[in-house]
């Protein structure tokens, strides 16, 4: 069985910060065998944590979104993480935190909520069979590059449409791939966590399907297209870094089948179309 | 040398950005003034009036990112609300057939 640790920010200022300590204690309660990690101590001590990281599922806990957390592992070698961000669980139990530097007993509940819901996820994940990871075939894609600095930028000549958002549809006949594009992970910087949607969820266009984070930002990918989905790529689970080395082809996201894509194709760019739009927006930032 | 965004030219999807009447609101209700949402929105949508009642406020709707929804993720009291995503979508395509 993996061994489960646990490293949550411990931000003392903020009742957010205070939370993921009593999570964190709550787990321990709940099942002694978790490893509790020191983020002061990992901040000094990087050798002290240094197995434990590399052979545990650690389980990141963010208060707000400095994610100090999430910065402190991301120094690290790990191996499998779990990340939960408290505003985001706050909003999915309906129970805020108040104002005051204390937990609160709804706080207390909260904390508990989440502890279970951990334990419950990770005993699910043990069980479920996992999809055989298939290598998609892109083929050869001719592509528009372009550098700025030391950043490198592509845009796929053809077969690709683009929002305005940065992201693309890639239509195969009456399913398409969904990803984000050079631009967008490069804005990003390194991608350290994926939320992919389970298969069977339904789309509509500009919907945020696709979570991700990096050291720098919270980002979504919104759907170009609308759809059912079909499959995800669970690689990126394991290898986010598939987001920035290659955005294109195997750091796609999400197959679905296409909805209504004649009519939201209005709304969409072609490559070059999409190369020009790019260009001008990273002008403007330079 | 970083060029400032200017909401008056810009456009989106065709459309002049300022006919596209997406942005945060906030719920003053709920908001605590953490003042997460202004740290965190790299497009200075808000901005922190720290001596009066209303300690944050909406002071450039239009560099606001039509879609973007990530400071409402970030926000603990959910106090921060979008319009409807396909009121939007529908009022582009509606703006982009007029100005054909």
């Amino acid at each position: 069985m993996t061994k489960i640790a646990v490293l949550p920010c411990c931000g003392i200022n903020k009742t957010l910060g205070l939370i993921t300590i009593e999570i964190g204690l709550k787990l321990k309660e709940l099942d002694h065998s978790i490893e509790l990690i020191s983020p002061a101590t990992l901040s000094v001590d990087q050798q002290r944590y240094k197995e434990m990281i590399q052979e545990s599922q650690v389980i990141v806990i963010d208060g707000c979104a400095t994610r100090c957390a999430t910065k402190l592992l991301e120094k690290e070698q790990y191996s499998k993480v779990k990340r939960i961000f408290i505003p985001e669980e706050s909003k999915k139990y309906e129970i805020s935190l108040g104002k005051a530097l204390i937990i609160t007993d709804e706080g207390k509940k909260l904390a508990e909520r989440i502890a279970k819901q951990i334990l419950e996820e990770i005993k699910n994940e043990t069980k479920q069979v996992k999809e055989p990871i298939i290598e998609r075939d892109f083929g050869k894609i001719d592509y528009y590059e372009v550098s700025y600095d030391k950043y490198y930028f592509r845009v796929p000549k053809e077969g690709y449409y683009f929002t305005e958002n940065d992201c693309w549809v890639k239509p195969e006949g009456e399913k398409a791939l969904l990803g984000i594009t050079d631009y967008l992970q490069n804005k990003s910087s390194d991608i350290l966590f994926v939320e992919l949607p389970k298969i069977g969820a339904q789309v509509e266009q500009f919907d945020e399907i696709v979570n991700f984070e990096s050291v720098k930002a919270l980002l979504s990918l919104l759907a170009p297209v609308s759809g059912e989905v079909t499959a995800v790529n669970g690689k990126l689970e394991q290898e986010p870094n598939l987001l920035n080395d290659d955005p294109y082809e195997q750091g796609w996201a999400i197959e679905l089948v296409l909805a209504d894509f004649t009519e939201e194709k209005e709304l969409l760019m072609d490559g070059k179309n999409y190369f020009a739009y790019m260009k001008k927006k990273i002008e403007e930032e330079h | 040398m970083t060029k400032e965004y200017d909401s008056n030219t810009a456009t989106f999807m065709g459309v002049q950005r300022k006919e596209i009447p997406w942005w945060p609101t906030i719920d003053y209700e709920k908001c605590n003034f953490c003042m997460e949402c202004d740290k965190f929105c790299p497009h200075k949508v808000f901005e922190k009036h720290e001596n009066q009642e209303k300690k944050l406020v909406i002071v450039n709707p239009y560099n606001c990112v039509v879609f973007c929804r990530a400071c409402s993720k970030i926000c603990e009291p959910d106090a921060l609300n979008f319009p409807d995503k396909k009121e939007i979508t529908a009022l582009i395509k509606n703006k982009r057939n007029e100005n054909e």
